[in-house]
């Protein structure tokens, strides 16, 4: 739109409607590359007898007969479904404080980043040492004589126990990423809105759920689409935390191509998520679809 | 100024160009051994670096887990063409290399060292390194799995018995009597996903209860081996499902008793020699299996630079270089003359655990599965998954042996491979 107008302003507007194509030609041969290609390959191995070559669904058939499948869709459901709104509520929280610009907020926010420069096996590991036997959470419990004994965070025979120690390090890892898109969402909404919503006598919570969040529709949307297609890619902490106990798809895709060596059930889980992620993102975009004029 | 640089710039080229056409003064070693950041980089600085100190040929190490691993080889062997030319790995990863033919016969390159009179291969590890007809490998390193322990935990040791002959039944004794003095598991294997449990499964706990990997796999022994296996795991640390190399949980004091891979037990008997004590796996009813691990070297079929490779296997299966692989990741050598230099500290305490296993006299060797191809992967997730829904899920023993038989032999029945050894050599191999 805006390269238009500025090519009609210039007066010249035969030669013109090339220029945006060749502005997005290197990202989009990057996305048909890199992107694209793959994806599409992904799904013909996923449904390719390997040594005919011919259509079958045999490799779908495997995945779903397998003892970690229907386990695998749970807990990556259970645990998107626990940590995406903890991650989404706690983020508000955050980026609401930052914009009440109060003293000393910079810092606040670059110290709430800081696990975003963390890799998700290094946070796994981190939180791994908070919850093992001889972990640090179990030393603090004990020296302050809450424990008589190690308690063991991660047993099997406590699952509930294992799920909240992933969700509990996938918040920590991935608030902030909700937390940065939001605070940029807020700073884009005028100052007048809310002034004039204090002019008629609207409490802070009314402005809040009548004015700011409306208008932060479109962050939170990206935020919330952003988060959760991360999530069903969760693999790295989850494994570290809890080996196979606690399947997850993206973690079946990598046993059975590492240790099966069956790229085309591999790939079958991988369309799995793909499909996944492209039905969440579906439904975010209908529900908090912006309304027109809003954009 | 200008004309100088051009002149400069074709004169690199000019001698690029002679390199191209040169036998290249490097070795490209693939491997999916000597994977931990502190193997490889022992590879690279100390293992590699004396070959090339010697003979002036650099060497590229690739080290990678077992699925790229293959990958990059069958990639390369369908171009008809590539970079690689030497691979080192299990001998149970073979069969598919020279199905796929990716590697060359060695009998020659054999013949060869052989020749030098430096060096005397272990027969049977030469006769498993033949298949399909040629020599698939030259034997590199060995390894095997047994049991690390702290001595305090010796204590506890069922009274009377001997932890050099244990039996499975001490075991659990043993794991019972920690239990009910401390109040803790002390137990532990490596559940977790990278883990080697699965090995436990097929070549130690089947064939010493049952006298085979795969022929007996449902039967009433085996039925009875995972009664046993269950009342163990109720002694075993209830975090063994995420332990994958055990001498972490043995040096943190969570495990008290473990089983795991020479390599992954021996940085804890390094760190600690005079901690731990390595003892035998236990004996079953039909004796004491163990699994022996052999790695071999061959070169592929497309070597860019052969003479340089046969070079680097002299080097790696040379006496001195054995000796300086055992104490540099605890791979045993391959030769007797390498085997003569006695060990010290950790090593020490390691290299007579695995004495005591191979020489005790209910020992029965287990080999890995051959022959299952492209499929190999799948062999050992079929024991832990079988594991998992009998143990941690407590489903009906019977009915999980009978599903879980269906798979082993549907697995075999597809790529028409013969039983691994201690069972009757019969093809393809079928569950009773």
């Amino acid at each position: 739109m805006d390269l238009a107008d500025g090519g009609h302003q210039q007066g010249k507007p035969r030669s013109e409607p090339t220029t945006p194509y060749l502005l997005v030609l290197p990202s989009a041969a990057y996305l048909v590359l890199f992107v694209f290609y793959p994806m599409v390959q992904a799904v013909l191995l996923s449904v390719t007898e390997p040594r005919t070559g011919t259509f079958t669904l045999e490799h779908l058939r495997r995945m779903v007969t397998d003892l970690h499948f229907w386990p695998a869709l749970r807990y990556t459901v259970l645990i998107t479904a626990l940590a995406v709104p903890i991650q989404a509520a706690l983020a508000l929280a955050m980026a609401l404080l930052i914009n009440t610009r109060f003293p000393g907020h910079p810092y606040f926010l670059y110290v709430c980043a800081i696990p975003l420069a963390v890799s998700d096996l290094a946070a796994g590991l981190i939180w791994l040492s908070l919850f093992t036997e001889r972990g640090y959470l179990n030393a603090i419990l004990l020296r302050v004589g809450l424990l008589s004994s190690p308690f063991n965070f991660l047993s099997y025979e406590s699952p509930g126990w294992l799920v909240g120690a992933i969700v509990a390090t996938e918040v920590w890892r991935a608030t902030a990423i909700v937390m940065v898109v939001l605070v940029a969402g807020l700073q884009l909404i005028p100052r007048d809105y809310a002034e004039t919503a204090a002019v008629f006598g609207a409490s802070a919570w009314r402005t809040l759920w009548h004015v700011t969040l409306p208008l932060l529709r479109s962050s939170l949307q990206t935020a919330l689409i952003i988060r959760t297609v991360l999530a069903f890619q969760l693999f790295a902490t989850v494994v570290t935390l809890s080996g196979r106990l606690v399947p997850v798809l993206a973690g079946e895709t990598y046993f059975w191509y590492s240790l099966y060596r069956n790229p085309h059930v591999a790939s079958a889980y991988a369309t799995l998520v793909l499909l996944l992620s492209a039905a969440v993102t579906w439904v975010y975009l209908r529900t908090l679809r912006t309304p027109e004029e809003a954009a | 100024m200008f004309r100088t640089v051009i002149l400069c710039l074709v004169g690199i080229l000019v001698v690029a160009a002679a390199g191209l056409s040169a036998p290249a003064p490097e070795v490209l070693f693939t491997s999916n051994q000597l994977t931990p950041v502190e193997e490889q980089e022992w590879a690279r600085n100390t293992l590699l670096a004396g070959f090339s100190r010697e003979t002036g040929i650099g060497v590229r190490f690739i080290t990678e887990p077992e699925g790229p691993y293959v990958d990059r080889l069958l990639a390369e062997a369908r171009a008809g063409r590539g970079f690689i030319d030497v691979t080192g790995t299990l001998h149970g990863i073979f069969p598919v290399l020279v199905a796929e033919r990716v590697v060359r016969d060695m009998s020659d390159v054999q013949r060869q060292l052989e020749a030098r009179r430096d060096r005397t291969f272990y027969p049977d590890l030469l006769a498993v390194s033949r298949m399909e007809g040629i020599q698939a490998f030259v034997p590199w390193m060995q390894a095997t799995y047994l049991i690390a322990a702290r001595r305090e935990a010796l204590r506890h040791f069922p009274q009377g018995r001997n932890p050099m002959r244990m039996t499975y039944d001490d075991l659990l004794q043993w794991g019972q009597n920690i239990r009910e003095a401390t109040g803790e598991r002390r137990l532990g294997f490596p559940v977790g996903p990278r883990g080697l449990y699965g090995r436990f499964l097929h070549g130690y706990a089947y064939p010493s209860f049952t006298g085979a990997q795969v022929k007996k796999f449902r039967s009433p022994e085996a039925v009875a081996m995972w009664q046993y296996l269950r009342r163990l795991w109720g002694v075993t640390h209830p975090s063994s499902f995420r332990y994958e190399f055990m001498h972490e949980p043995l040096l943190l004091g969570e495990v008290w008793v473990a089983w795991d891979h020479t390599a992954r037990l021996l940085p804890a008997l390094r760190q600690r020699p005079e901690e731990f004590v390595v003892l035998p796996s236990p004996a079953g009813p039909k004796g004491r299996s163990f699994l022996s691990v052999v790695v071999g070297l061959s070169l592929t079929r497309w070597s860019p630079n052969p003479d340089g490779a046969v070079r680097l296997v002299e080097y790696l299966t040379r006496p001195a270089t054995q000796v300086l692989t055992l104490q540099g990741v605890g791979f045993f050598p391959v030769s007797a003359e390498a085997a003569r230099v006695v060990p010290t500290g950790g090593l020490k305490v390691m290299a007579d655990g695995v004495s005591a296993q191979a020489g005790a006299p209910d020992a029965r060797t287990a080999l890995l599965p051959v022959g299952l191809g492209a499929r190999t992967g799948e062999f050992v997730p079929i024991y832990v998954d079988t594991f998992r829904q009998i143990a941690i899920e407590g489903r009906r023993i019977e009915d999980v042996l009978a599903s879980q038989a269906r798979r082993l032999e549907e697995l075999y029945r597809a790529t028409n491979a013969p039983c691994p050894p201690p069972d009757p050599a019969e093809r393809p191999c079928k569950p009773d």
